[in-house]
């Protein structure tokens, strides 16, 4: 009688254990394929969206912002005369200083073939302040257009810079279409 | 004792540490990882251009002679009377029908911009072959469409925004072109036959413009006038014989702009306003001093100019571009013996009318234009202006029309406009605001529809990208 008393004490503490580990078992695992399938959301500016006003340079909390400058090769004109990196009325088509747009010089140009010229952005010097894409827009084809890095991106809950932004050009986007590239994006309705 | 020389010592220490502190920030150099923004750090190379020899005028073909023979010429870029409106009595449709406006007939292009010139039932275009790899004067039937003979030279000429770019000159003799690098071909308009040409680049040790010629030929009586820049600013050919008969020398080395050359009579006098890359000018037309420096102002110097100058009748120059170079209105005066021209207005795109590709249209005593991208809140927009201050607006087309680089004329009391992706609008013209009678999408696909239009008896030529189409306007 003593030893049934004991044994089904047992096997209510080893089957109460068992429940509690399946239990345990279950929710790890609930919560790895929840938080595996689960879709996160990050900040990108829409290019075609943005005027170009400058916040996104002073308004990140991020020293440089996390906003670069980015290049659509397919839709740049390679032109001799960029209005993305000359100033208007420049002095002459050359690469002194003088001449350029960019605050920081992040924009280099190669030579590729007469008229041809090829433009790179140094995404280090880039400060996202969207002079070069306020030009590439006026005067050639919108090939310069501003993205949000999230190698740099904090992802803040309230973005600083949408907050800020005059267009609403900065939306949550899923994660895994984090950029708007254009190009490959293209205008939205 | 000891106690006492420590402090000291420290003291001495720090001070010695402080100083050379100080010294080494003072010789430490904290640009040394600057990179300086010189010259040539794109490794540009000399570039291709006038080595290879051209031999303009040494191709022909020839396909037919059957057209219909009409009676209105559109004879050049701005039509007879350099101002953009069309005399032709012709009533033109006020409204497209439901299906759409009658496309008489369509003709593959080369990629470009250049325009039409229409002579008495024939359409003219120069027009580049990639395949041929050769600039060729192409002349159709207005009616049918049908081409007639190709006249053409091979030149390399790479893809650059497009390639053909200029309006033909065309007189009951002759035809005078100007191609991408510059070359000047003059043929017999009947058949064809080749008279003369000129490698302006070559001859001049000109600079061909960036984004290839712009300027539109020009033939005045039995002169063909180019503004050749380089060793030149602008020279008259005999049309017959190819002689040069006067040059205009050029001292501050004005460069070709895009812009074409545009004759004004004022003050008694009749002149060839030209606003090079450098400045502006008017070359006197007539008389013994033909080919004299009237005028010249280096107050309009953009790098870039497009659009020509607008002459208006009470001496008043128009003239403007894009790239963020704006507009300035300048007034030619005549003091008997000679002429002076000073600025009235200078301001940037979106303070004002200004243009990136067209030429304004001056009509009623007001000026019409559409607004660059960088023309502020009315950017795109059709504007009309007060030529007594052309930043008050008077009236602009709204926010929901914006036309883009396309062309526009007048035409039957009415603007004909087709915006860059081939939407064709009538407007009616007003000084009170924008009325549209309608507009129809007449290139499915359009693109870059920036070439100017023409029009001779109720026949409109437009073209985008890479195809010409004729539409019957007619009522």
């Amino acid at each position: 009688m003593e030893n049934d008393k004991l044994k089904s004490r047992r096997e209510f503490i080893r089957g109460s254990a068992r429940l509690s580990l399946a239990i345990a078992l279950g929710s790890i695992g609930g919560w790895s394929v929840s938080s595996m399938t689960s879709e996160k959301w990050v900040w990108q500016i829409d290019p075609f969206t943005c005027t170009q006003c400058g916040r996104c340079a002073t308004d990140c909390v991020k020293t440089p912002s996390a906003v670069k400058c980015v290049h659509a090769y397919q839709l740049c004109g390679y032109c001799d005369l960029c209005g993305g990196y000359f100033k208007p009325g420049s002095n002459a088509l050359t690469t002194a200083g003088e001449n350029q747009l960019c605050p920081t010089a992040a924009i280099s140009r190669i030579f590729i073939e007469e008229p041809f010229f090829e433009y790179r952005i140094d995404e280090d010097l880039c400060i996202g302040c969207a002079k070069c894409v306020k030009g590439c827009s006026s005067f050639g084809n919108g090939s310069l257009h501003l993205q949000i890095m999230h190698n740099i991106c904090d992802n803040c809950n309230q973005c600083a810079i949408a907050k800020n932004c005059p267009s609403n050009a900065i939306k949550r986007v899923k994660a895994s279409e984090a950029y708007k590239v254009k190009g490959s994006f293209t205008k939205e309705g | 004792m000891d106690q006492n020389k420590i402090p000291n010592r420290v003291t001495y220490a720090l001070a010695g540490l402080s100083a050379l502190l100080f010294f080494w920030w003072l010789l430490n150099d904290p640009t040394r990882d600057f990179i300086p923004s010189l010259p040539g750090l794109d490794n540009r190379g000399k570039g291709a251009g006038a080595n290879d020899t051209v031999n303009i005028g040494e191709l022909f073909d020839s396909y037919t002679n059957d057209y219909t023979q009409l009676t209105e010429t559109w004879p050049r870029f701005r039509g007879e009377d350099f101002d953009n409106i069309s005399k032709s009595p012709i009533a033109l449709l006020d409204k497209f029908p439901a299906a759409g406006p009658e496309i008489l007939w369509s003709a593959e292009l080369g990629e470009g911009h250049s325009g039409a010139a229409i002579y008495k039932g024939l359409v003219y275009m120069l027009d580049y072959d990639e395949k041929e790899q050769a600039d060729f004067l192409r002349c159709f039937s207005l009616v049918s469409g049908k081409e007639q003979w190709r006249r053409g030279y091979k030149v390399h000429v790479k893809r650059n925004h497009g390639m053909s770019r200029t309006v033909p000159a065309v007189t009951d003799s002759f035809i005078v072109t100007i191609g991408p690098r510059c070359h000047v071909m003059c043929v017999e308009r009947a058949t064809g036959n080749f008279r003369w040409g000129i490698d302006v680049e070559k001859e001049y040790q000109s600079e061909v413009p960036l984004w290839y010629t712009g300027q539109c030929a020009l033939i005045d009586g039995q002169t063909a006038v180019i503004a050749t820049g380089g060793t030149a600013l602008m020279i008259g050919v005999d049309l017959a014989s190819g002689q040069k008969i006067w040059e205009t020398p050029n001292p501050k080395g004005w460069k070709m702009s895009h812009s074409s050359v545009i004759p004004f009579v004022f003050g008694g006098r009749k002149m060839y306003v030209y606003s090079a890359s450098g400045g502006m000018a008017g070359i006197a037309a007539e008389g013994p001093e033909t080919g004299k420096v009237l005028w010249e102002t280096t107050a309009w110097n953009k790098s870039v100019v497009a659009p020509s100058p607008v002459c208006m009748p009470d001496g008043k120059i128009f003239i403007t571009a894009g790239y963020g170079a704006g507009s300035m209105m300048f007034q030619l005066k005549s003091d008997g013996d000679g002429f002076s021209v000073s600025p009235l207005l200078e301001y940037k795109p979106s303070e004002g009318l200004a243009c990136e590709q067209q030429t304004p249209i001056y009509w009623n005593g007001h000026l019409f234009g559409i607004l660059p991208k960088d023309g502020g809140s009315l950017r795109n927009q059709l504007i009309c202006v007060n030529p007594s201050d052309t930043r008050k607006v008077v009236w602009s087309s709204g926010s929901e029309k914006r036309f883009g680089l396309g062309p526009y004329f007048m035409a039957d009391h009415k603007i004909i406009m087709l915006n860059e992706e081939g939407t064709l609008y009538l407007l009616k013209p007003s000084l009170s605001g924008y009325v549209e009678l309608d507009a129809v999408k007449v290139i499915p696909d359009g693109q870059d529809a920036w070439a100017p239009l023409a029009l001779a008896d109720g026949y409109l030529v437009l073209r985008y990208s890479k195809k010409m189409i004729c539409i019957n306007m007619r009522k």
